[in-house]
């Protein structure tokens, strides 16, 4: 295994203090392109035995890393999402020099090491603990990091202390199940394996059910407090996230929030072993994790819609977006444990959706995170309030930001539309086996709608709408706002991948069947036995049946021809173009102050939901008094 | 040879679509007239209406052209392909290329392109018009989803030519669910169509259109006939999910008996149209979330098989 290799160096550097960001970015692309062969070798050759890289047998412990088909994925999300946030960094740190950036990069490195670790080690114990801690420091450093923020102290507090109690959570939750399986012939240092933990669950299953429960229930817990599960989401996330400069946000909302995920995938899928199943109540669990899911979904979605900051409201979205995949994983669990084939079977077609919008939103969450962060680094605001009219300034960022609005909203032919059909359709079908399931999809296509209007709101005040006072005062004093090419790169590149996502979905999906191959353990071995959404003609997803199907690429084609025609039909009459101002009653000259600003959107709706909590504002931040005047 | 079918069922479905719309429009207008005790326009009028508009100076206003001109093309391009997806006396032509969810999202794109323009048309007004459509949207989407979900559930199937093929009774009791939905979807579909008392989003005598407000020549003309077309697609989509007899029939009268029933749900709308006024945008969504709550308990009846 090469990530042990990879691993090492980005801590090695990272310790080294570089003077400048890109010796940092090299150690970032070298470590990502070798996590990437080792992930490649995975997927082609199938997992090979865990490695012991380190073993200390007096203090009881080692460190076993071990890359199946499932770290597999992660590893490569994490690795996809690293290069870019590390050549974004470079430009987006340097005026940040009065602090010198020898604390930002080790810290960085550090946190990119630890999440290689987290989802690579089998120990459940002693590197868990270390590998979480060395995350949870490393994000504490970088979210207190940006001096120009008031309320940042406050949010890493925060931080700290949710991580410290998921980790003690889980780890009780561990200790609980070694405790249980009584002595063993295993070494002590293996005593918190995966595999070790594994091999006892039958036998607890019969005779302990209530602490496997509780175990279960505690590692849900810990994991959940990760991924911004309702109710412990909304606790650390929207003030954590917004506080850390950009690229770090990108880097927690995107990827961290998915070792959450990761655990949880672990922990309720492939903990238990196949032959154990018929006593796991995985359709229970299933139930609640997926009734969890939707609430996390609506609530963070609402909670959302009320705010007019830009990256807190990314933030909250992101809790939302975490709802989706956990009730993927839910509808999952809920179908999976089916003794009928065909619902199992759309049980393994959730978990696809689940592991699909994992990725996408890996992948779409850091590029609206970077674009926040270029519109910060441009405009020197986050308020929504203060913007407006930035196309014209910035026509990378602003496309960019299109398309990953686009991706979010679950518009067809963009990448968060391919995942979250694969969800609904399964749960909708789904409803023989749990006859919730419709019920929380419908609340689940609602969400959608709304996480739309969020960003019809996001994209529209910030990039089209009026130029506001500010980004003219800032165009006159800069002359050119958009950002240099080390920002712009990497936005392309995130952009891009969203683009192929969505027209080619079969590409993503086919990798994470390849890679589930490798990861033969509990229902892995169901979940690689059966065939994913096999393509239906031109490249699309269906099922066996063609009971339900999706090409995106005939669409794109059909829509594209369409648009062509319009295009035609427009240009019929030859009439002239030419452009003007808007018109206003004739006081065009008080422009500004009749600008519709990010508040006034939707407050009728927002009335209405103002029982759901979520304060627009952090209260360490003083709300600004009218800007007219 | 399935391939060919599809396309050129695709192609017709378009261009009957593109003919009939603005004749519906006249009638609609002619109509109102008759009730309001006026004299109208001609029937043919949307035609020479659409015509002249295309030859008219076109005039931009937002800070960037490049997005009014790709949202207003998308607009008609995206209402277009919808009526690839909807059967219209035939079977459904793009069955292959997706299912009901793609629609159900397809249809909030022909939305998505109306906001985005009104967003960088850059007038007040418009992002008034936006903010009020995009409320709208929120609460129409699931009324819509519902509707066809209750299908799915019903059916086991997502196809297209399955579900919209009356699918909402198709439970083996009697379909309670099917008939609340049918009702819940007659109350709301003066808004799927933009029609008054919910065309709150548009409002001539209180936002001057709200995101149309700034648009003239070509870029209007597509609007308004995206707008005609959608009056017609929707009512086909009504026509198919809840009104599905008699379009077994042979060729020529199942056709005619299914473009009697849009013609008979365009009436309606006309009917209801003139003779009500217009909502306030908070009514209309209070209006909503009751007609939610009761589409959901429509749900949870299809899931447990009424």
């Amino acid at each position: 295994m090469l990530v042990c290799l990879s691993g090492a160096l980005a801590t090695w550097t990272g310790g080294r203090k570089p003077v400048v960001g890109w010796i940092a970015f090299a150690t970032v692309v070298v470590s990502s392109l070798l996590v990437m062969a080792g992930v490649g070798s995975v997927l082609m050759f199938g997992p090979g035995e865990p490695v012991t890289c380190l073993e200390v047998p007096s203090l009881g412990f080692a460190l076993r890393l071990h890359v199946d088909g499932l770290s597999a994925v992660f590893l490569a999300l994490i690795a996809t999402v690293a290069i870019p946030a590390a050549l974004y960094s470079i430009e987006y740190m340097q005026h940040h020099l009065e602090h010198g950036k020898g604390r930002y990069y080790p810290d960085f490195l550090m946190f990119i090491t630890a999440m290689y670790g987290l989802v690579s080690t089998t120990d459940m114990m002693w590197f868990f603990f270390i590998f979480w801690q060395m995350m949870t420091l490393a994000g504490y450093t970088l979210i207190r990091f940006d001096p120009m923020n008031p309320g940042r102290l406050r949010a890493a507090k925060k931080f700290m202390i949710m991580m410290q109690i998921a980790c003690a959570v889980s780890m009780i939750g561990a200790q609980l199940l070694v405790n249980a399986s009584g002595p063993s012939s295993i070494p002590p240092m293996f005593r918190y394996d995966f595999g070790n933990i594994s091999g006892h669950l039958p036998m607890l299953l019969l005779k302990h059910p209530g602490t496997v429960a509780t175990a279960l229930a505690l590692f849900f817990v810990g994991f959940g407090i990760k991924m911004g599960m309702w109710p412990f989401g909304q606790i650390w996330l929207p003030d954590a996230h917004p506080a850390a400069p950009s690229p770090v946000s990108a880097m927690l909302s995107g990827v961290m929030i998915k070792t959450g995920v990761y655990g949880l995938m672990r922990c309720f899928l492939w903990l238990v072993p196949a032959k154990a199943c018929v006593d796991y109540p995985v359709h229970y669990w299933g139930v609640v994790v997926m009734l969890l899911g939707t609430i996390t979904l609506f609530t963070g979605t609402v909670q959302a819609l009320r705010q007019d900051l830009s990256k807190r409201l990314l933030a909250f979205s992101t809790i939302g977006q975490g709802g989706y995949i956990l009730f993927g994983l839910g509808v999952c669990m809920t179908l999976i444990g089916s003794t009928d084939c065909a619902v199992s079977a759309l049980g393994v077609a959730a978990f696809y959706g689940a592991l699909f919008h994992t990725l996408n939103h890996g992948v779409f969450k850091s590029l609206l995170f970077l674009n926040a962060g270029s519109v910060l680094h441009a405009t020197a605001t986050q308020d929504l309030n203060k913007l407006g009219g930035l196309m014209r300034y910035m026509p990378v960022t602003a496309v960019t930001a299109l398309i990953a609005s686009f991706s979010i909203a679950g518009v067809p032919l963009f990448s968060g539309f391919a995942s979250k059909w694969g969800l609904f359709t399964a749960a909708i079908q789904g409803n023989s086996a749990c006859r919730l399931l419709p019920l929380c999809a419908m609340v689940a296509i609602i969400t959608s709608a709304i996480t739309l209007a969020l960003f019809i709101k996001f994209f529209g005040v910030m990039f089209l709408s009026r130029t506001s006072a500010i980004v003219a005062e800032r165009t006159h004093k800069h002359r050119r706002l958009e950002v240099g090419w080390k920002m712009r790169v990497p936005q392309v590149v995130l952009a891009f991948v969203c683009v192929v996502f969505g027209l080619l979905p079969v590409l993503p999906i086919s990798l994470i069947h390849r890679a589930m191959e490798g990861s033969r353990h509990g229902f892995g071995e169901l979940i690689a036995s059966t065939p994913p959404l096999p393509s239906g003609g031109w490249a699309g997803l269906g099922s066996m049946n063609q009971e339900f199907i999706y090409v995106p690429v005939f669409l794109a084609f059909v829509l594209v021809a369409m648009f062509l025609v319009t295009r035609r039909v427009a240009k019929l009459g030859g009439s002239q173009r030419r452009s003007a101002k808007p018109w206003l009653c004739g006081y065009a000259r008080e422009a500004d102050m009749h600008r519709y600003r990010a508040r006034g959107f939707y407050a009728e709706l927002k009335r209405y939901v103002n029982w759901m909590g979520g304060a627009p504002r952090p209260q360490t931040e003083p709300v600004p008094v009218s800007d007219g005047k | 040879m399935k391939t060919l079918l599809s396309i050129l069922g695709g192609v017709a479905n378009v261009v009957i679509v593109l003919l009939l719309a603005p004749f519906f429009q006249g009638v609609l207008r002619k109509i109102t007239a008759l009730i309001q005790s006026r004299q109208g326009p001609p029937l043919l009028q949307p035609y020479f209406d659409l015509l002249k508009l295309l030859g008219k100076e076109d005039i931009e206003s937002g800070e960037s052209p490049l997005m009014q001109r790709f949202a207003v093309y998308l607009s008609l391009a995206s209402v277009l392909t919808v009526a690839c997806l909807v059967p219209m006396g035939f079977a459904a032509p793009m069955n292959a290329a997706g299912d009901v969810i793609l629609l159900i999202y397809l249809l909030t794109l022909c939305g998505i392109c109306t906001l985005l323009a009104g967003l960088a048309a850059g007038s007040t007004y418009s992002l008034l018009g936006i903010s009020r459509e995009m409320m709208t949207m929120i609460a129409l989407e699931p009324l819509f989803a519902v509707a066809i979900v209750v299908g799915a559930v019903h059916t086991q199937s997502f196809r297209l030519d399955t579900v919209l093929n009356g699918s909402v009774y198709a439970s083996t009791a009697f379909p309670w669910s099917g008939v609340i939905m049918c009702g819940v979807m007659l109350l709301s579909f003066q808004a799927f169509v933009q029609r008054v008392p919910f065309d709150i989003s548009e409002a001539e005598t209180e936002i001057m259109e709200g995101p149309l407000m700034e648009y003239s020549g070509p870029k209007l003309a597509l609007f308004k006939y995206a707008q005609m077309a959608k009056l017609v697609i929707y009512s086909a989509l009504f026509v198919t999910l809840f009104v599905p007899w008699g379009t077994g029939l042979m060729f020529p009268l199942g056709w005619l008996v299914f473009w009697a029933k849009v013609s008979g749900l365009v009436l309606l709308v006309t009917l209801v149209a003139a003779t009500h006024a217009r909502y306030r945008i908070d009514q209309a969504i209070r209006y909503f979330a009751a007609l939610l709550a009761v589409a959901l308990v429509a749900l949870v009846l299809a899931s447990y098989g009424y």
